[in-house]
């Protein structure tokens, strides 16, 4: 057992726990946040994706000793944000949800993307997008979404 | 107010903020006080018997639960009844479910579960495909056998298995409620199917079992059947410990244990005369693993589908559902209709270059077309627009041009065309004498709730419904309800399956809401409505003749692509796609499911690899089993003929599958274009190509 | 009962490494899949473990007149916008699984696992890789080429801790990477080239080339980069079969759940070929 300390959705959160288990885990069970999702467990699919300093990460695969000191946003603490307003809007805009299991994490990278490069091409949407798996979309409306949320950024990103 | 002009103009989909806000709750996120967890002890060889099995010492709170709890049937309730809820100790696939150990912490049963020791008589596995369980066929015209002088082309093809790969997994909870009712809420497709086979195995009354459907990420089929054998599990877990019992499989347990796309073998044969085909034979064999399911209805649908979009008046049809120790396939999204278009489109191809005609010219030569006789000598009673919907997409697609050039040029480029249908409801008779589907719109002031078992799996059942109710009793969507279906509130309105929903569904819904519609000033009422089949229907599913289906949604793909010649990986470039589904009742909810409908069906044409060895899945994670990313996707250009259907509500036919039943043919044909050799199998990996390229030779 | 150290600094680190038996965790991306139980369970390591990508001095990427110094412990994502790193390995790292992981993963931790389909390790060959080891009481360089000795085996004593990738400036008048995978993006190579030459005058005055997941290890052989470095560049174009025949014996690919030996020895060297086709200068 160990004291962690981190930044979560913008509050410092103190606990004590065992440093030996994935981020997803300790979001999921001792915070309720459900918005990440256990896909694949293997970092693979992209559904666990939070980010770290601002930085897409896959929880499932992140261990919680290497988020001590760090910050973590869940999709349920972006979707606070003004940025997520234009994203969501984008997404419902042009069809971007299905099933909705990929979505956070969709929406994670999105943000990660917009924030380093606010005007991508559709090749660098496409390597932003390269790690979360959608099995509905096709992704078209996906990418679709992205660009539409980048052309409303105005200044926020 | 939501004005709605047109039915097909798009609205935003009602569950999407709690979708991308992270709130909607999958049934993993579903947490219960007093919570329970599963882990399944599957068995470690792929066919004998349990000699013996020893169990550790369970501690207190922790329990095994096997076929000795059963208090029903043993038997998980599906078309063909042949899969045990938990095996006795017959053992006929690898990981075939033994027992459940149920306790409160996950590393204790992880230890006990590894100290269980079983002892196995080991016997002989079959993989060969020998052992026809369901044999069928059929004829039309003079059949194939007095045309044997002709001149006969005969080609044989192959596909493989195709994982769904929903991104959510499968899983459950069951919870006791009083006086020994077990309620079970899980990511399903039909909580009929499921609450039928749990009060069977739990040898119960109807009023005992509820089922709930959570939020469902994703299913194409997968979360058809296989979760009946889930929930059996489950409750009779939940009826023996009566605690609430959380079971969610992880990746790999999902994938080497639920229902695959059956793999096919599929001969055909034309005889030519006069550089035409008069006489078509068929035969296909699927691979139904060692348990039968649903597998004879896969194989119908497929054999249904053995002319393609084409009329030829005389053929024999012949198929085999073949048992083998393998895990045991299902449902997906075309339910074989996808494995004999890939076939015969090739086949139409094949043999137009054998007999040196221009395979456009020849196909469009014999596209059914209205009045015409089905392969079952039912009849074609709605237009066919499929030459219009040809001109679109050679228009938009400049397909002409290029596939003379891509012949041409050493480049490796290549473009390639499909032309398909998709039967929709279910097969045969299927909706009068099985389903009887039920719905009830209940009005209370101003406020309807829509009362159907049909599921929103992410084809927007959910806004469509709302939709359809609220236009035809204008009004605001606002006051439409549509909660997840609990079989507690909703009457049986059959499976989430087959392009069914809208079409024959939806058809049900808008009866009873133009009922609700006349008696709108009555304060608080219910009306319920069941299926009543066009009398014009007929079908004898005995002899595969009549009317297979009510309607028929058709559909044009075009793929163009550029294949590597170093590595022979194929570069996906654009799609062009024209579909008739009679109407949209979302043009942007229809449009979504062109998409990945496409995309499924060019994975499985092009990059999706499974196989088994030794009774094994290979591939048993998204690292090894390949599905396209975002950059792997090609853009996409679809267009939608209206074709109103006259049962179908604003005149909607099904949408679900029709998208997946073409992309493989036409990527496969693109390919065959780009390098200049014929194609048998999909998936047409970089590795498949090379061996064409050397000629077989390696 | 697994326990885990979380250094606070890189000395505090190497006492733990020589007072302990643990496994060293970089990003994670790799070692948690690989030792994963199941959901909501702890991490299933089966010793020890110290978590080292947080340590300061293993995160810095600086150069001298030489070297490019590369901290074992920088993300692969950092490392793609550093411009000091050389092109190639830059270009290698971006075919590299997902912007996810390449934000967590590193180079140390792709070398510790010295999978033979590694891809930053074909390209970290080609540019003749350094290591920095360091222990408590010791500092020493090994090539990547001499630390990686098998499938997932390498020349680490218990003690012992990558420190620094190491690469010698060098100038090319063309770098390449080519990864074969089985998706465009987010998979593990079914083969790899990586290649790098200079032309002075017409005359190839330097040449390397290695493929991965052909092998146990990364293969490269300078013995025949020795033999084209002085050939014009015209004599090679018709040479390239028998060089292409000289590596034939070195391509020694397996079957697995992802392709087949054919396939991989036939690409590979199709590569190959294409490479020494189109040498520029």
């Amino acid at each position: 057992m160990a004291k962690i300390s981190f930044v979560l959705n913008g509050k410092t959160v103190e606990f004590e726990s065992d440093l030996n288990r994935r981020l997803l885990d300790v979001l999921r069970d001792d915070f309720n946040l459900t918005g990440p999702k256990e896909g694949c467990g293997e970092g693979e699919c992209g559904a666990c994706a939070v980010l770290m300093n601002h930085e897409i990460v896959n929880s499932c695969c992140t261990p919680l000793a290497n988020v001590i000191g760090k910050s973590i946003t869940t999709i349920e603490g972006f979707a606070s944000t003004k940025r997520y307003v234009v994203i969501k809007d984008a997404f419902a805009k042009t069809g971007g949800v299905q099933c909705g299991f990929c979505t956070p994490g969709m929406i994670i990278a999105t943000e990660s993307l917009l924030n380093k490069n606010p005007h991508p091409t559709e090749y660098e949407i496409k390597i932003g997008l390269s790690g979360n798996l959608c099995r509905c979309t096709g992704y078209n409306l996906i990418v679709e979404a992205v660009k539409e949320a980048a052309k409303n950024g105005e200044g926020l990103w | 107010m939501i004005f709605l002009k047109d039915i097909s103009t798009p609205i935003n989909k009602v569950d999407n903020d709690e979708k991308m806000s992270g709130k909607a709750k999958y049934v993993a996120d579903i947490k219960m006080e007093g919570m329970l967890y599963a882990f399944t002890v599957r068995s470690s060889i792929v066919k004998g018997r349990i000699v013996s099995i020893t169990y550790p010492k369970i501690p207190d709170g922790y329990f095994v639960v096997d076929h000795r709890d059963i208090l029903g049937k043993n038997i998980v309730k599906v078309i063909y009844e042949d899969m045990p809820v938990f095996t006795k100790n017959e053992i006929t696939y690898l990981y075939e479910p033994i027992s459940l150990l149920v306790g409160p912490d996950k590393e204790v049963l992880s230890t006990l579960v590894n100290q269980i020791e079983i002892i196995y008589e080991e016997e002989e596995p079959v993989f060969d495909w020998v052992d026809s369980v369901i044999h069928y066929h059929f004829e039309k015209g003079k059949g194939f056998e007095v045309f044997s002088d002709k001149e006969i082309i005969e080609y044989t093809y192959e596909t493989s298995y195709q994982e769904q790969a929903y991104i959510e997994p499968q899983g459950f909870i069951g919870y006791p409620e009083k006086d020994g009712k077990v309620t079970l809420v899980g990511s399903i497709q039909c909580p009929y199917y499921v609450k039928n086979a749990v009060i069977q195995a739990l040898g119960v009354r109807d009023d005992q079992v509820r089922v709930i459907q959570a939020m469902v990420g994703g299913a194409f089929g997968g979360k058809e059947e296989f979760p009946s054998l889930l929930a059996c599990q489950l409750a009779v877990a939940v009826q023996k410990i009566k605690k609430p019992i959380k079971i969610i499989y992880e990746r790999e347990e999902d994938m080497l244990v639920t229902t695959k796309r059956h793999p096919s073998r599929i001969t055909l044969k034309a005889a030519i005369e006069n550089k035409k085909i008069i006489a078509l034979s068929a035969n296909a064999g699927i691979d139904a693993g060692a348990n039968i399911g649903l597998s004879g209805v896969v194989l119908a649908r497929a054999l249904l589908a053995s002319t393609g979009a084409y009329t030829i008046d005389n053929i024999a049809v012949s198929g085999d559902v073949f048992k083998t120790n393998t895990v045991p396939n299902g449902a997906f999204r075309g339910f074989g209709a996808p494995q004999m278009f890939f076939a015969i489109e090739m086949f139409i191809e094949h043999v137009a270059k054998k007999i040196g005609v221009d395979s456009l010219d020849f196909r469009r030569s014999i596209l059914a077309k209205q009045n015409d006789l089905t392969s079952t000598k039912g009849i074609f009673r709605d237009p066919i627009l499929m030459p219009e919907m040809i001109d679109k997409a050679l228009e938009v697609s400049d397909y002409l041009r290029k596939k003379d050039e891509y012949s041409k040029s050493k480049d490796f480029k290549g473009i390639g065309l499909s032309l398909f249908f998709h039967g929709c409801g279910f097969t045969g008779s299927g909706e009068k004498n099985v389903i009887k589907a039920k719905v009830r719109l209940k009005k209370e002031l101003d406020q309807v709730y829509i009362l159907i078992a049909a599921v929103d799996m992410g084809q927007g059942v959910k806004t469509s419904f709302r939709k359809l109710v609220a236009h035809i009793l204008d009004i605001d969507i606002e006051q439409v309800i549509f909660n997840n279906p609990d079989t507690d509130f909703v009457p049986d309105s059959g499976p989430t399956v087959a392009s069914r929903t809208m079409m024959i569904v939806g058809g049900i819904v808008a009866r009873a809401a133009k009922e609700v519609k006349e008696r709108w000033n009555e304060a608080s009422f219910v009306v319920e409505k069941q299926y009543e089949q066009p009398e014009y229907i007929e079908y004898d599913e005995a002899t595969f003749t009549g009317d297979a289906y009510p309607a028929y949604s058709w559909g044009v793909n075009i793929v163009e692509v550029e294949v590597d010649k170093l590595s022979y990986q194929v570069h996906i470039k654009k799609s062009w796609s024209v579909y008739d589904v009679g109407k949209a009742i979302d043009e942007r909810i229809v449009i979504g499911q062109a998409d990945g409908g496409l995309a499924q069906g060019l994975g499985y044409g092009y990059l999706e690899v499974m196989n088994h060895k030794n009774g094994k899945i290979l591939q048993k994670n998204m690292t090894d089993y390949i599905i396209p990313t975002a950059m792997d996707m090609c853009p996409m250009e679809t267009y939608l003929f209206d074709n109103p259907y006259a049962y179908g509500p604003y005149g909607a036919k099904g949408v679900g599958e029709l998208s997946l039943i073409g992309g493989a043919p036409a990527v496969a044909k693109a390919i065959e274009n780009a390098i200049n050799k014929n194609v048998y199998k999909i998936p047409v990996t970089p590795e498949y190509i090379m061996e064409l390229m050397n000629d077989g030779e390696n | 009962m697994v326990n885990a150290f979380v250094p606070k600094n890189l000395n505090h680190c190497l006492e733990i490494l020589n007072d302990q038996n643990v496994r060293i965790v970089a990003g994670g991306t790799d070692i948690l899949i690989q030792n994963r139980s199941h959901t909501s369970m702890l991490i299933g390591f089966k010793s020890d473990v110290v978590y080292i990508a947080n340590l300061e001095e293993l995160n810095k990427i600086y150069e001298d007149d030489e070297f490019i110094y590369i901290g074992s412990c920088v993300s692969l994502e950092k490392i793609i916008e550093e411009t000091k790193v050389p092109k190639l390995l830059r270009d290698t790292i971006l075919e590299m699984a997902s912007p996810a992981i390449r934000h967590t993963g590193t180079l140390g931790g792709n070398i510790g696992n010295a999978s033979p389909a590694g891809d930053s390790l074909v390209s970290l060959y080609v540019l003749d890789c350094e290591l920095e080891i360091k222990s408590y009481n010791n500092t020493r360089r090994v090539m990547l080429i001499d630390f990686i000795q098998g499938v997932r085996k390498i020349n680490l004593e218990r003690n012992e801790l990558i420190t620094k990738i190491i690469l010698p400036k060098a100038e090319f008048t063309n770098s390449y990477f080519k990864k074969v995978g089985p998706r465009l993006t987010d998979a593990i190579s079914k083969l790899s080239f990586s290649g790098a030459y200079k032309v002075n005058k017409k005359v190839i005055t330097d040449i390397r080339i290695a493929f991965g997941a052909v092998s146990k290890t990364i293969v490269r052989s300078k013995e025949i980069e020795n033999r084209i470095i002085g050939l014009k560049i015209k004599d090679i174009a018709g040479m390239v079969n028998e060089i292409v025949s000289w590596y034939e014996p070195l391509i020694k690919p397996i079957d697995d759940q992802r392709s087949n030996k054919e396939y991989r020895k036939e690409v590979a060297l199709n590569l190959l070929r294409d490479f020494l086709r189109n040498l520029e200068g």
